[in-house]
């Protein structure tokens, strides 16, 4: 079980003509993934939702907050010691394309990581192999046409299922799946997301899923909740089908209207509305909501106080003048 | 004003060659390889009705991109343009142009649109110097004027004008590079755009405005649009026309809602059901089967889907079908549509 508690993060950005700038990424987020869950983190570039992703994992250090992995808490760890616990959360990244050394066969790449393994379990050679044939037939692929490959002679999904494959070879119990779909093909996309659906579900892997799209977050996380960020904060959370259907937030609606509408199979929802203006980065720290700049139903209220994440109607939201919109499409 | 696209499709069928900003005919491309010349695009037909849009989509790797170079005759090497003709507005054919009148047409009568703007920008001058070359280059007299239609699209744009043409591409983000391409190809009066995977790389909001803003531009100016994704959602979501592209052929074709709500080829099919969609029952999604078109499936004798079709039968390997209309000008190139339109 993963918990978060509070978590802060702060950039400092040197700039050499002016002061200092401190970009607050995230902001006081809370959330839990138990074993063998999953939940799903939506959100634009730049709101800090990969940011979450890269403290949890360990590459980032959180500058307030906790992340207590297995009742844990990986800041008052000594440094072997949490290397080892973080072992067991594998970050796959968005890009297929950098995230494989071009030098390197697949075979070189699973094996580096495998002999560590066998070291620890005291293994020999031929368990490595058949390891390597396992969890590359796990995710997909046939250990015989691709071991002796190359990055560059794959696919962009096959790069991504490699990628998969390597980060399961340290036995992970949670992967944090940060836009790994949003490379790939549309057609192949679903592939990659039924491997991640199919891994939790059959090898109790629980999964972080961090995404801008709301429909692949349904696909993976129909069953779990759903976080939406902005500027760092959570905006609205719930139960994704429930998020989708019953949005109160403006910004999820904005999202969710986001989506394009496949005409002859689905009309828009009859509340539908495109927010034109681009994500900034504020120079200032806003005092009210961090929404308000884009927001299309904002009050004077808005930009003088900041909402905080309030429960109601089975959700919770950051807002204050929640109204539920039929944005998202429907099937006709 | 905001009538006349729909009105044109519907006209498309009656009088054909002059509602056609664009109607290329047996357009044929092949790549040299040194294990022999690989079929990127066959026989392919396609016409741009005037003040439509029309979507294409396909894989990586499908040809698509290939198309539209071919249809502006811009095929480089190793690639050849093999048969074909293109013809703009009923009258020139692109293929047969000098190189000079092409250069001229391209830009002043298309505009192109780069998968990835930053790549299609000059990153050692600012915007304003590269709209200032590109109206000498088609010897614009009064760039004055052009800079201030450029920042008149821009401010339409939804960009901060000034600041925009001041920049170098680096200074911008990737929606914004998107807007500034968009920018370029409407800024010497084309009214037939290309967009090639334009919204890639942008995430679902600015996604969302630049299909917002090309489909108000498109209604304003009246413009051609073709579009091309390997998204289908964006697809069915901006045109009004759609072509199904796969391995160099056109596969089916028809208006988009239509072809949506009952998709006849299989690989449409298949491609319907692999997005994941915001409504309806999310586990019905499933996976296209089978990996993109790679040179092999180019070099194919059957049918080009064979190796990925659940209902391929025997006489699918050797022999390739042809695009035949079903219904109205729904087009469809399966010699299985018959049978399977019981199920």
């Amino acid at each position: 079980m993963i918990e978060i508690k509070n978590l802060q993060k702060f950039f400092q950005i040197k700039a050499k003509f002016s002061n200092h700038k401190t970009v607050h990424a995230v902001r006081n987020v809370n959330l839990t993934i138990p074993s063998g869950g999953a939940l799903c983190l939506i959100g634009e570039s730049g709101c800090g939702k990969t940011t979450i992703g890269r403290m949890l994992c360990g590459m980032e250090n959180p500058s307030s907050g906790s992340i207590i992995i297995d009742g844990q808490d990986i800041s008052k760890l000594k440094r072997g010691a949490r290397a080892k616990l973080l072992q067991k959360v594998q970050l796959i990244h968005q890009d297929p394309y950098q995230a494989l050394n071009p030098t390197h066969t697949i075979e070189q790449m699973m094996k580096a990581t495998l002999k560590k393994m066998a070291k620890q379990k005291k293994k020999d050679a031929d368990w490595i192999r058949q390891r390597m044939d396992e969890l590359l037939k796990l995710v997909g692929l046939d250990p015989e046409t691709i071991l002796f490959k190359y990055p560059h002679m794959l696919s962009g999904g096959q790069r991504q299922r490699v990628i998969i494959a390597r980060a399961l070879t340290v036995e992970p119990e949670m992967l944090i799946a940060d836009e790994v779909v949003s490379m790939i093909d549309v057609s192949l996309r679903l592939g990659i997301l039924k491997l991640l659906r199919y891994l939790r579900e059959r090898h109790n892997i629980s999964i972080l899923f961090i995404t801008h799209d709301i429909a692949s977050a349904r696909y993976l996380g129909n069953d779990t909740e759903l976080y939406v960020v902005y500027k760092g904060m959570v905006i609205e959370r719930g139960r994704t089908e429930l998020v989708i259907r019953r949005p109160q937030h403006p910004y999820t609606q904005a999202l969710l209207s986001a989506m394009p509408i496949l005409k002859g199979i689905e009309k828009p929802g009859k509340d539908r509305f495109v927010i034109t203006s681009q994500f900034r980065q504020s120079e200032e720290e806003p005092h009210g909501c961090l929404f308000a700049d884009r927001c299309p139903f904002k009050q004077s209220i808005c930009d003088e106080k900041r909402p905080e994440l309030i429960h109601s109607d089975d959700a919770y939201h950051a807002c204050f003048f929640p109204k539920v919109r039929q944005v998202a499409a429907e099937s006709i | 004003m905001s009538d006349t696209s729909t009105v044109n499709t519907e006209n498309t069928f009656k009088d054909q060659e002059q509602k056609m900003a664009i109607s290329a005919r047996n357009i044929n491309v092949v790549y040299a390889t040194p294990t022999g010349d690989i079929p990127a695009v066959r026989n392919v037909d396609i016409d741009l009705p005037k003040g439509s849009i029309t979507g294409i989509i396909g894989e990586s790797g499908s040809g698509k991109s290939t198309l539209i170079m071919a249809i502006m005759n811009a095929v480089t090497k190793p690639g050849k343009i093999t048969s074909g003709s293109v013809l703009l507005n009923g009258e020139n054919d692109m293929l047969k142009l000098s190189s000079e009148k092409q250069r001229k047409i391209r830009g002043k009568e298309i505009g192109f649109v780069f998968q990835a703007a930053q790549n299609s920008l000059n990153p050692l001058r600012r915007i304003g110097q590269q709209i200032l070359d590109l109206g000498r280059a088609h010897e614009v007299n009064d760039l004055r004027k052009l800079i201030n239609y450029a920042k008149k699209l821009l401010i339409r744009l939804g960009l901060d004008a000034d600041r925009v043409l001041a920049s170098y591409q680096h200074e911008l983000s990737g929606g914004m590079r998107q807007r500034v391409g968009i920018m370029f190809s409407l800024v010497l009066n084309a009214n037939i755009v290309f967009l090639d995977e334009s919204t890639t790389a942008l995430d679902m909001l600015s996604q969302a405005s630049v299909l917002e803003i090309i489909r108000e531009l498109q209604r304003e100016k009246n413009l051609t649009i073709a579009f091309v994704s390997h998204d289908i959602g964006v697809i069915a979501d901006l045109s009004e026309r759609i072509e199904i592209f796969y391995a160099g052929e056109i596969v089916e074709e028809g208006k988009t809602s239509e072809v949506l709500a009952c998709p006849k080829h299989p690989y449409t099919k298949g491609l319907i059901k692999a997005i994941p969609k915001i409504s309806g029952d999310i586990d019905a999604a499933e996976p296209l089967k089978g990996s993109s078109p790679d040179y092999r499936t180019f070099k194919q004798k059957g049918c080009l889907f064979y190796d990925r079709c659940p209902i391929r039968t025997d006489s699918c390997r050797d022999s390739r079908p042809e695009l035949n209309i079903t219904n109205r000008d729904h087009k469809v190139a399966c010699f299985r549509v018959g049978a399977n339109d019981r199920d």
